[in-house]
Formats: C-alpha cells, sequence, structure tokens
C-alpha cells in the first residue's frame, strides 16, 4: 500500500501558486500534516481526495495514476473536508444509509457499518433526530462517521478536532491511532498536540513546499539543545519577543517564563527539552531563514 | 455624511459588490442586453388602439423599452434579487450583522435598496439599448435624452424598487422563502398586473399612466376614431401597419408624485419585512418546515445530550470488515434518492398528491382529467426543483464528489427519481390512457403523457446543476406551466396528454437534451468525471 505524491503543483488564476513542486511517498500509518495558514493543506487534501485536479504533477496509489484512474483511489478513500454541509432533514442513519449508497456498499453490511459508526462516535442516542438540528461539534462526528463508512485504506481527514470538546477529541485520537495500522491516515491540523498524539510521520508545509518530512523524533531530534527557558520580567517581555523566537509565555510570580529558539543560549537561561510546537516553529523559522537558525 | 447615512451607505456597498463580482451578475446583464435585443428587433412591442404603435421617436422608444423592463423585470428581476438575506445566511455574515447594534429595519431598508441598485443596473443596460435603437432606426432624427430617458427614471425605477422590496418581504417571510415563494410570486404578480391595469389606479408597472397618455394622443390624431383605448404589451405576432405620433408622457407634478409614491410603497414593504426578519437566529431556522426544537427537531446545544457522558470504549476500536460490499447497487441508489426527496414533505403533501391522483382517475371528462393532470404536475415542482442542486445547496459536493464512480450514477438516480415522481403523480391518467388506448391518437396522447414525465424531471435536473439553485426551475417551470399547458399554448405544452396536443416527439428530444446538458454540467462540477 503506497501513495506517491509526484512534483504536484496547483496554481490559482495567474498569480496565486497554492502547491509548488510538492513530492511526498507515504505509507501505512499516520501522517500529520502541519502548516501555518494559507500554506497549501486543504489544497493538497482536495487534490488527494480527487476532488481538485492539479496543474501539474502525478498521484499514484499503488503504481496507478490518479488521473487516469480516480475510482481506484475512490474506492479506498475515506474523505473528511475541512467544510462540510449536510442534509438537514435528514437523520444521522438516514443520512449515513444515503452516503453508503453512493459508495456503493451492500444494505445490509451498510446498515450493520452505520450501527457501529453511530456508537463510535457517540450518535447512538440522536440517531433519529434531524441534522439540521446537531451542534457544530455532532456535525463534525457525523462526518468522520461517514469517512469511515467504507472501511477506507486512505483515510483523509483535514482539521477533524474542530468544534469537538477535549472529550470527543482525545476519543478520536485514539481511534485514528487505533485505525491506522493498516491505511494510510492523513490528518490536516492547526492543533500539534493532536498530531504529537496521534502521528507516526509529520510533514511541514509552508507556501505550498514540502519544508519536512520525517518521524516525530528525528523532528525532536534536530530541535534538540535549541530549546531554552529564561525568566524575565514581565516589562521585559516585549524586547525579548523581538530578539528572540519565542514558542510559549507562562506568567508565574516570580515573572514571565519564556520558552526560547535559539542555536546559542542567552545569559540567563536554562536548557529544556524539546517539544513538537518547538520543532515545528524551528523548521518553519529555518525555512524562512529566521533567527532561530 | 451623517452615521446612519454613512452606515446605510456601506451595507448597501458591501451588498451591491458582493453581489457584481460573482459571474452570475454578468449573466442577469446578459438577459437585460437579450431582453433589450427583442425589443430592438420589434420581438416584442406595444400596440395601442386597434393596430397602432407609435412613430419610434425618442418618447415611443424610451417607452417602449421602459414598459417591458417594469413588465418584465418586475418577473425575472424579483428571482434575480431574492437571495440577499439568503446570502448573509449561506456565508455566515448575517450572524456577525446580528450581534451589531444594527437595527431590523435598517438592515431590511439596506438590503431593499441594494436589491434596487442590482434591478438598476439591467435598467441602465436598457436605457443605453434605447439609445442605440435610436441612433440605428430613426424614424425620427432628433434625439431628446429627456423623453427617451424619462420613462426609465419615473416608470421603471419606482417598479424596481417595489420589485426589490417585495423580494425581500418574501425572504423575510418563513413560508415565502423557500420555493413555494417563487412558485407563489408569479401568481401575485400575474394578479397584480391584471388587477392593476384594471383598477383604473396608478399600477406600479405603470401601464396606467402610459396607456392614459398615449389615448389622449390618438384622440389627439383622430377625435372621432380612436374609441378603443387598448394598451398592450404583444410578444411576437402580426406588426401594426398603422403609426401614431406620441412626444411621451406630459408629466404634471401630480404625476411624478404618484410615481414616487410607488418609492414610498417599497419603503414601506421593506419596514413590514423587518417585522418578520429574524436577526439570523439560529433558534427561528426551519428545519423541514419545522422550526428547530419543535418535535422532531431539537435545540443544538441540548444539555442533556452534550453532558452524556461517552460509552464507547476509549482506544483499541476495530472495525467490522466489510465483507457484503457490491458497486452498481443503482437501484438502492434510486431509493435513497427518493428518500431525501420526500423527507422535507409533510403529510399534507402527500394527502393532496393522492387526492389529485384519485381525481385523475374519476375524473369524468377529457377536460376535467386534463385540468387535474395539470394540477398534479405543478403539484411536486419543488420536489423536482431540488434536483441537481441539492448537493450544491446542503454544500454537500465534497463528500458526494469523492465517492467512486458517482459523477453519473447519482446524476441517474436524481434523475430516475425525478421520473419516478412525475408518473407516480400523473399515474391516474396513465392508467386511464392505457385503459382506453385504441386508436392511433389514444396512443399519442399516452406517448405525449409519458413525453411530460420525462421531459419535466430532464429540465429540473439540468437547470438544478447549472444553476446550482432551485429557483431557476421553479421560475421557469412556473412561467412555462402557465404559458403551455394552462392557456394551451401549443408548442409549449409539454403535458398534452389528455388533448393530444403536444408533440411527443420533441419533448422526448427535449428530454434527452436536458440529460446530456445536465451530465456535461456535473462533468465540470466534478475534477475527475
Amino acid at each position: 500500500m503506497k501513495l506517491s505524491i509526484e512534483g504536484v503543483s496547483k496554481r490559482y488564476g495567474a498569480k496565486t501558486l497554492a502547491l509548488q513542486d510538492f513530492s511526498l511517498e507515504l505509507g501505512p500509518g499516520i501522517l500529520g500534516l502541519l502548516g501555518p495558514n494559507g500554506a497549501g493543506k486543504t489544497t493538497l487534501m482536495s487534490i488527494l481526495a480527487t476532488i481538485t485536479r492539479p496543474s501539474s504533477g502525478t498521484i499514484r496509489w499503488d503504481g496507478a495514476d490518479l488521473a487516469r484512474d480516480p475510482n481506484a483511489i475512490r474506492s479506498l478513500l475515506g474523505y473528511l473536508p475541512q467544510d462540510f454541509g449536510v442534509y438537514p432533514n435528514l437523520n444521522a442513519v438516514e443520512f449515513l444509509e444515503y452516503l453508503a449508497a453512493v459508495k456503493g456498499l451492500d444494505a445490509g453490511a451498510a446498515a450493520r457499518r452505520i450501527d457501529e459508526l453511530l456508537n463510535l462516535v457517540n450518535l447512538t442516542d440522536v440517531r433519529k433526530r434531524p441534522l439540521g438540528g446537531y451542534s457544530g461539534g455532532m456535525r463534525q462526528r457525523i462526518g468522520i462517521a461517514q469517512a469511515l463508512l467504507n472501511d477506507p485504506k486512505l483515510l483523509i481527514v483535514d482539521e477533524p478536532t474542530a468544534g469537538l470538546d477535549p472529550e470527543e477529541r482525545v476519543r478520536f485520537r485514539n481511534l485514528l491511532s487505533d485505525l491506522s495500522g493498516d491505511r494510510i491516515v492523513i490528518l490536516s491540523t492547526h492543533i500539534v498536540s493532536d498530531v504529537e498524539a496521534t502521528a507516526t510521520d509529520i510533514a511541514l508545509i509552508s507556501q505550498g513546499r514540502l519544508v519536512a518530512h520525517a518521524a516525530p523524533e528525528d523532528l525532536l531530534r534536530a530541535v534538540e539543545g535549541k530549546v531554552w527557558e529564561w525568566v524575565v520580567p514581565s516589562a521585559e517581555l516585549n524586547a525579548a519577543r523581538q530578539q528572540h523566537l519565542i514558542s510559549n509565555t507562562t506568567r508565574r510570580s516570580d515573572g514571565v517564563h519564556v520558552r526560547l529558539l535559539a542555536a546559542q543560549p542567552p545569559a540567563g537561561t536554562t536548557a529544556v527539552a524539546p517539544n513538537l510546537e518547538d520543532a515545528y516553529l524551528y523548521c518553519l523559522s529555518k525555512y524562512r531563514g529566521g533567527a532561530a537558525a | 455624511m451623517k452615521q446612519p447615512l454613512r452606515a446605510l451607505y456601506q451595507m448597501v456597498k458591501a451588498d451591491f459588490l458582493e453581489r457584481v463580482r460573482r459571474y452570475s451578475f454578468l449573466v442577469i446583464l446578459a438577459g437585460a442586453l437579450w431582453l433589450a435585443y427583442g425589443i430592438a428587433a420589434e420581438k416584442v412591442w406595444v400596440r395601442v388602439g386597434d393596430g397602432y404603435r407609435g412613430v419610434y421617436n425618442s418618447a415611443w422608444i424610451g417607452m417602449l423599452m421602459a414598459i417591458c423592463s417594469s413588465t418584465f423585470l418586475s418577473l425575472c428581476g424579483f428571482y434575480v434579487v431574492k437571495n440577499s438575506v439568503e446570502r448573509d445566511s449561506t456565508t455566515r455574515v448575517g450572524r456577525i450583522l446580528a450581534a451589531t447594534p444594527m437595527r431590523k429595519e435598517f438592515y431590511t431598508v439596506a438590503k431593499t435598496v441594494s436589491n434596487f441598485a442590482v434591478l438598476a443596473c439591467m435598467v441602465l443596460v436598457l436605457m443605453a439599448a434605447a439609445l442605440a435603437m435610436q441612433w440605428v432606426r430613426p424614424e425620427v432624427r432628433p434625439i431628446s435624452l429627456w423623453q427617451l430617458w424619462s420613462p426609465f427614471l419615473l416608470i421603471t425605477l419606482p417598479a424596481m424598487f417595489v420589485t426589490g422590496s417585495v423580494a425581500l418581504l418574501f425572504e423575510t417571510l418563513p413560508v415565502l422563502r423557500s420555493g413555494a415563494g417563487n412558485v407563489i410570486y408569479f401568481f401575485v404578480w400575474t394578479f397584480a398586473l391584471v388587477a392593476g391595469v384594471q383598477s383604473g389606479f396608478d399600477d406600479p408597472v405603470g401601464i396606467r399612466v402610459l396607456e392614459r397618455s398615449t389615448h389622449q394622443a390618438m384622440e389627439r390624431m383622430n377625435p372621432g376614431a380612436a374609441t378603443n383605448s387598448g394598451f398592450s404589451l404583444t410578444i411576437g405576432g402580426e406588426r401594426a401597419s398603422r403609426t401614431f405620433l406620441w412626444n411621451g408622457v406630459d408629466w404634471t407634478l401630480r404625476g411624478v408624485g404618484s410615481r414616487l409614491l410607488w418609492v414610498a410603497v417599497g419603503l414601506g414593504i421593506a419596514l413590514l419585512a423587518s417585522v418578520f426578519f429574524h436577526r439570523f437566529d439560529p433558534a427561528r431556522e426551519r428545519i423541514g418546515g419545522r422550526k428547530v426544537g419543535k418535535k422532531s427537531g431539537m435545540a443544538a446545544d441540548d444539555p442533556a445530550l452534550e453532558a452524556r457522558p461517552a460509552q464507547a470504549a476509549l482506544g483499541h476500536t476495530v472495525l467490522t470488515a466489510l465483507d457484503g460490499r457490491a458497486h452498481g447497487r443503482f437501484a438502492r441508489l434510486v431509493l435513497s434518492e427518493l428518500t431525501l426527496m420526500a423527507k422535507g414533505l409533510r403529510w399534507w403533501w402527500y394527502v393532496v398528491a393522492a387526492g389529485l391522483l384519485v381525481a385523475e382517475v374519476v375524473s369524468p371528462t377529457v377536460q376535467a382529467r386534463e385540468g387535474v393532470l395539470l394540477a398534479a404536475w405543478i403539484w411536486p415542482a419543488l420536489v423536482w426543483s431540488q434536483m441537481g442542486c441539492r448537493e450544491t445547496r446542503c454544500d454537500m459536493q465534497s463528500l458526494i464528489f469523492s465517492a467512486e464512480r458517482v459523477v453519473y450514477r447519482q446524476l441517474f438516480a436524481i434523475w430516475v427519481a425525478g421520473v419516478a415522481i412525475a408518473l407516480v403523480t400523473g399515474a391516474g391518467t396513465g392508467i386511464r390512457l392505457l385503459a382506453s388506448s385504441g386508436g392511433s391518437s389514444d396512443w399519442k396522447m399516452l406517448a405525449a403523457w409519458f413525453a411530460g414525465a420525462l421531459f419535466i424531471p430532464s429540465m429540473a435536473v439540468a437547470m438544478g446543476v447549472w444553476s446550482g439553485t432551485s429557483k431557476l426551475f421553479e421560475a421557469v417551470y412556473t412561467v412555462w406551466w402557465y404559458v403551455g399547458p394552462l392557456h394551451q399554448l401549443l408548442t409549449l405544452d409539454f403535458v398534452g396528454g389528455t388533448r393530444g396536443s403536444s408533440s411527443p416527439g420533441l419533448y422526448l428530444t427535449l428530454a434527452a437534451g436536458l440529460l446530456l446538458v445536465a451530465c456535461l454540467g456535473r462533468r465540470r462540477q466534478v475534477a475527475y468525471a
């Protein structure tokens, strides 16, 4: 099972290049796709989900070209877009039955799968309520359920935990981890902790280009010895911000505890263990030629 | 500029720019140009008295263009602008506006003015076309800009303001907001046009003002002969052979005042709309004709629901294998589409449909059966109008279009479901025709009935796919149904099963053509067809 993205670019109009010569090769596991707003994550997801055509480049699923045979990937695809609608008059069961029919699932198998999925996303009790009355979080859960309807080998989820409460977010993270064994899961998110908890691989994307593709441990190793903690008075925080790449600040009674990234430690700082958020900021800063590099 | 006026200006400007920067606005302008061409080519003309038309001077050309704009844009323009509140709702800008100190009256007046601005753009196109028309075909050379354009300013623009305000009122009233409003408006417009002309008062479209003025001109030309004061807008037909000179409406202060009164009426309607405007309150949104929270609906923030502890075990989830996977279960997809179509319908919809079906079977005369079939095929108009555009309207494209072999399979399933509805609602007539079919005319009627049943859903799905909205079909189908089958205009009669007046071959061909058009439209929507 292999998904190959080879030199994919996507141009909108004459000026906007959303993706530039993007290449990546994926096997089973969870790929966390991280990047700032407008980096091209959603465009990439949309291209992989066969919703958008790339301007150039090739995507292959087990060697089969997606442009020539999109159905090869669609039959194995589960897709949760960042923004999606529902039919407000249908209830959860009817909605999933409809999408099961669209996906060509057998009626009996679909009915069993729908029961299972509604239980999984904790919507069994409201299965007969019209979707129009669902909250944002509940709609997101029905979106997750529909993505899993056809037992996808390629699961693409774009900002899946947006709108979920902390408990549901943990459930979804666990679900992704459990399902990832024999599938390729691509998880796009702004929430680094979601990626930290689940991803077996991380791809950083900025300005439509691939900045880094590595295991989380490798990314953390790259920033080892470059993360420092510094306690500064509140009044000096702004000056510190202008001098250093700061990944976090915490106010305590002794001052502001500043977590910063720097190749050389400023005076009065102590080394701390890096986390994925530090690695993310470090890689982006390095790509842009920033101070921490 | 005073603060409220500046705010009003900014609201109108933002809404107007949002509309004119969409491609659909170009289609709107193209529509106005098409109307101008129709008038310039004398496809549409005004007949006065016993077959007279005015000499093509500035006054007559201006009046002709203005009254055509007033009449047609007060119908078509309504459908063009009846989406300003809906847009704020779908873009969710409305919720941001609702949280500001903006007053409801302020909002509805601003939206009315914005509706008017869009319609005024179409009028501007026609004003330019009027100038070009006199340039191209001058029966009287000197151009008088006042005579040419004053009918637009004093007749058309007030009519457009009323149209804009009525469109807004329809959007704020829950029942009229939906497709039912689109169908109902056509009948309201027809009634208002007829009643306005017959009442003797100045009507919003301005026909009475022009009728009076042209009648006086005819009387001046030939005092004894002008007994017929008729003033009619004519589409096609034999052209007038006799001409008379008309130099325009002699506008008095009272005449101008009576036209401006319609602007005040429009403002009144806009203020009335503010009474029904719910300020984007989600609790007052309707699902399937029912308010959220009632009966099967529910409050989105149901504490009992949200506080319920997780029941499924955390972690170690394994989905059971899907062993019964089967592609190409087309019948099941058709059933799913039928379920989707039927889902928003209330019980009384079925009662009426069943009543019409029974009436078709038991109607004693052919004429009665014909009338019932007409009713039976306008009744599901709002069900058909969702075909092909539901995916866009509900923002479901990304979920549906990423499924395997979905492009044509799902589209055909929608079409088959639509045909099934036409066949079932018209089944009474079909059964009667089958039972009585003996002669060739019976078979022709049966073929016409069947062609009609294929044609309606084909038109619905083609219009739905290409426009992305139900409104186009609702407007076109209602007008077509009214002009063709109801008023027995033979070439437009797609029902004609009982009269045998329609051409089944033509409508079968049209049905196939429209289905092909729908497929092309769907292909355009999907990256990989």
